[in-house]
């Protein structure tokens, strides 16, 4: 049912663009309309899974807009020579001038230029124009040319959005959680930080929330939910006791990760996302830049979780200890990747000292974990690579909006300056968060990001407003999303267990979700402006 | 959500009655279904597939009337859903010749001999049931209460999905 709807929407959206002639919209922006509509309904609805729509993105931009694709293909302007009539005074084709009267001028480049020019006379099939100081003699002959307002890009830019800077940086982050798991890395600092927390149930749960947390901001928060899982249900489980304390160990794991994503650019694929969405517009944000915008927002969120837990259900027993037996891993194998993870970590946080980027350092680590056998053949195949993918459809995407004029027309569709900069920047989160809550993360981020990064470089929103800082707003507000056990797959895990339902996970995940965006708001207003110039 | 089925069939009702005393435990997490004869545990079993439910562990017993419980747990070998199910016989009358029989034919799992202890009984359904949810359930997570937690919890951390 759901798949036969989806079906439709993406058909019916892909077709509409082709029916309806929109003004201001280039024949290329039509095209990428098309696509961009088909894409958001079958993320939507995923009908097919969701990487594979992203690769649909790639392939119907290579396909339709490419100058190598069935569209464009030896497809070359009409160009006519201006034919003087005088001191600045053309004659030229009825058809060369577009209803807003303007002529398009076409450079040695080929590139088009719309200009305005007076009309002294016209008859059916040629106009008399006056016109002056014109840069070129030659103009196109037929203003509803596909070619006119855009210069179709080579087909290789959609394929390195396979392989852009980010998808290095997360490629990084997947592979190195992969060997963290492998040699139980994960496994032994969770046991070695959740120590010190002692026997408090209180406490545990703050020592929950705070090593998922940080685990997570290393490793996908799907992963980090599941490896402690492993480790203290076996113990929370067999527990004969039926305590309220036991909930908040099952909410503790997944809201710690949700929240530890946030982190770091690496933590979630939302924030490479937005990441990736910036670095088309060359703006880049250095991993420790990151950190220190969202880090304390994080702490301040795991601290208030952590309280609501403790009020919402608390524990009744007052002393537990998690008996949690094993020692780190000390074979030459572990070792290396425990230096490779430790060198890795620091020059990521270190990038304002160095200069090295993010990106560089990840695949320098991935290149040192292969070259020193950390991971083999197998771990390499165990990389989700559609997640890979999924942000690359996204890049795509993007591509497809900035190159055809599309994102730039959509986001003059509404009137973004009325709002000010902070009714721009709550507009992001809110619909950030509430799509987020029923869909996933990334693709919410993914649709919604070269929107947020378009309206930042398209409406000049006065004071309090950059581009990065709508963008990061809007990605964070994602990983808020947390009321469901379908918002995010950690929940979906503590659900699983069957120790904790969805009225329970409501109660914590909403007040985490509108605390965390209010928070963040306050942050986007007086904190980050700081930091982000 | 499919349920998983503990099946008992066995033809003397008071042995009956103990039996899933004993295993009363698992009923909320694994229904148990009884039936008195093969034929009617083949009713039982055809209206529990019926539903996309599964037996997990057929117990049976071999002496009774009609089809005799080890050919009939042949049977369920040969059958592509229920040859993934668990299958103990129960018993204190099997000869040589058919336990030989169910163990290289049936792939029987276990032999438990009347009269049993209920410790025992409970440690085999346990250890039967934790291998079938290992090899055909994708969230273990939710049976960490009642079956063998560190071997799930091992099996669930092999299983860790990296995506998001």
């Amino acid at each position: 049912m759901r798949k036969i709807l989806g079906f439709s929407l993406g058909f019916i959206g892909f077709v509409l663009p082709f029916i309806f002639k929109f003004e201001g919209l280039s024949f290329a922006g039509h095209i990428g309309l098309s696509i961009f509509l088909l894409a958001a309904m079958f993320w939507l609805f995923e009908p097919i899974p969701i990487y594979g729509t992203s690769l649909l993105v790639i392939s119907l931009g290579v396909l339709l807009l490419s100058s190598q694709g069935v569209l464009y293909m030896n497809s070359s302007l009409p160009t006519i020579d201006l034919i003087p009539k005088g001191n600045n005074i053309y004659q030229i084709p009825r058809k060369a001038l577009t209803n807003k009267n303007e002529i398009y001028l076409i450079n040695d480049k080929k590139e088009t230029t719309p200009i305005k020019v007076e009309i002294v006379e016209e008859n059916e099939s040629s106009v008399i124009i006056k016109a002056e100081n014109l840069s070129s003699t030659k103009i196109c002959s037929n203003v509803e040319h596909k070619l006119v307002g855009y210069k179709p890009n080579s087909y290789t830019e959609y394929f390195y959005s396979l392989a852009n800077s980010i998808i290095m940086l997360f490629l990084g982050g997947l592979l190195l959680a992969d060997a963290a798991t492998k040699y139980n890395l994960d496994k032994n600092i969770t046991r070695a930080i959740l120590k010190p927390f002692g026997y408090k149930p209180s406490m545990i749960t703050l020592g929950l929330l705070s090593v998922t947390a940080i685990v997570s901001a290393f490793m996908s928060n799907t992963a980090a939910t599941a490896m402690m899982m492993t480790v203290v249900l076996p113990i929370i489980a067999q527990l004969e006791f039926d305590d309220p304390f036991k909930k908040a160990v099952v909410l503790a794991i997944p809201f710690g990760a949700n929240l530890g994503g946030i982190a770091t650019p690496v933590g979630t694929p939302p924030n490479a996302v937005v990441l990736a969405a910036l670095s088309k517009q060359n703006i880049f944000i250095p991993f420790g830049t990151w950190i220190a915008l969202a880090l304390p927002l994080v702490i301040i969120m795991v601290l208030f979780a952590w309280w609501l837990m403790l009020k919402t259900f608390p524990p009744k027993i007052d002393k537990f200890e998690l008996k949690m037996t094993g020692s780190f891993d000390k074979s030459s194998k572990a070792i290396t990747l425990y230096v490779i993870f430790v060198i890795t970590v620091l020059l990521w946080t270190t990038e304002a000292l160095h200069g090295i980027s993010a990106n560089m350092v990840a695949f320098f680590t991935v290149t040192a974990l292969v070259i020193t056998n950390v991971v083999d053949v197998k771990d390499i195949r165990n990389i989700p690579w559609e997640v890979l993918w999924l942000v690359a459809g996204g890049i795509a995407m993007d591509i497809i909006m900035r190159n055809t004029g599309l994102g730039n027309w959509l986001v003059s569709r509404v009137a973004w300056t009325h709002l000010g900069s902070m009714g721009v920047l709550t507009a992001f989160a809110l619909v950030g968060i509430i799509l987020s809550t029923f869909l996933s993360h990334t693709v919410t981020a993914t649709i919604l990001a070269p929107l947020a990064v378009g309206i930042g470089v398209a409406g000049n929103l006065g004071e309090g407003f950059s581009v990065s800082l709508g963008a990061v707003v809007l990605g964070i507000a994602t990983s808020f999303a947390m009321a469901l056990p379908i918002s995010t797959p950690p929940n979906a895990i503590a659900v699983s267990t069957g120790l904790i339902d969805t009225k329970g996970m409501l109660k914590v995940g909403l007040p985490i979700g509108i605390v965390g965006i209010i928070l963040m708001l306050i942050f986007a207003k007086f904190y980050w402006p700081l930091i982000l110039n | 959500m499919s349920k998983i089925y503990i099946l008992v069939i066995e033809d003397e009702l008071e042995v009956m009655d103990v039996i899933v005393r004993d295993l009363n435990l698992f009923e909320k997490f694994f229904p148990i279904e009884t039936a008195s004869n093969v034929s009617e545990a083949k009713r039982v079993v055809e209206k529990i597939y019926k539903n996309k439910d599964k037996v997990g562990i057929f117990i049976c017993d071999h002496i009774m009337p009609g089809e005799n419980g080890v050919d009939y747990l042949v049977e369920l070998q040969k059958d592509k859903e229920t040859s993934k199910s668990r299958k103990i016989l129960l018993t204190g009358q099997a000869g040589l010749e058919a336990t030989i029989k169910a163990i290289n034919e049936a792939g029987l799992n276990n032999y438990i001999s009347k009269p049993w202890k209920k410790e025992e009984l409970i440690s085999v359904v346990k250890d039967n049931l934790t291998e079938f949810v290992i090899n055909n359930e994708e969230n273990l997570l939710k049976y960490m209460s009642i079956l063998n937690a560190s071997k799930l919890a091992e099996v669930a951390r092999q299983r860790i999905p990296l995506k998001e």
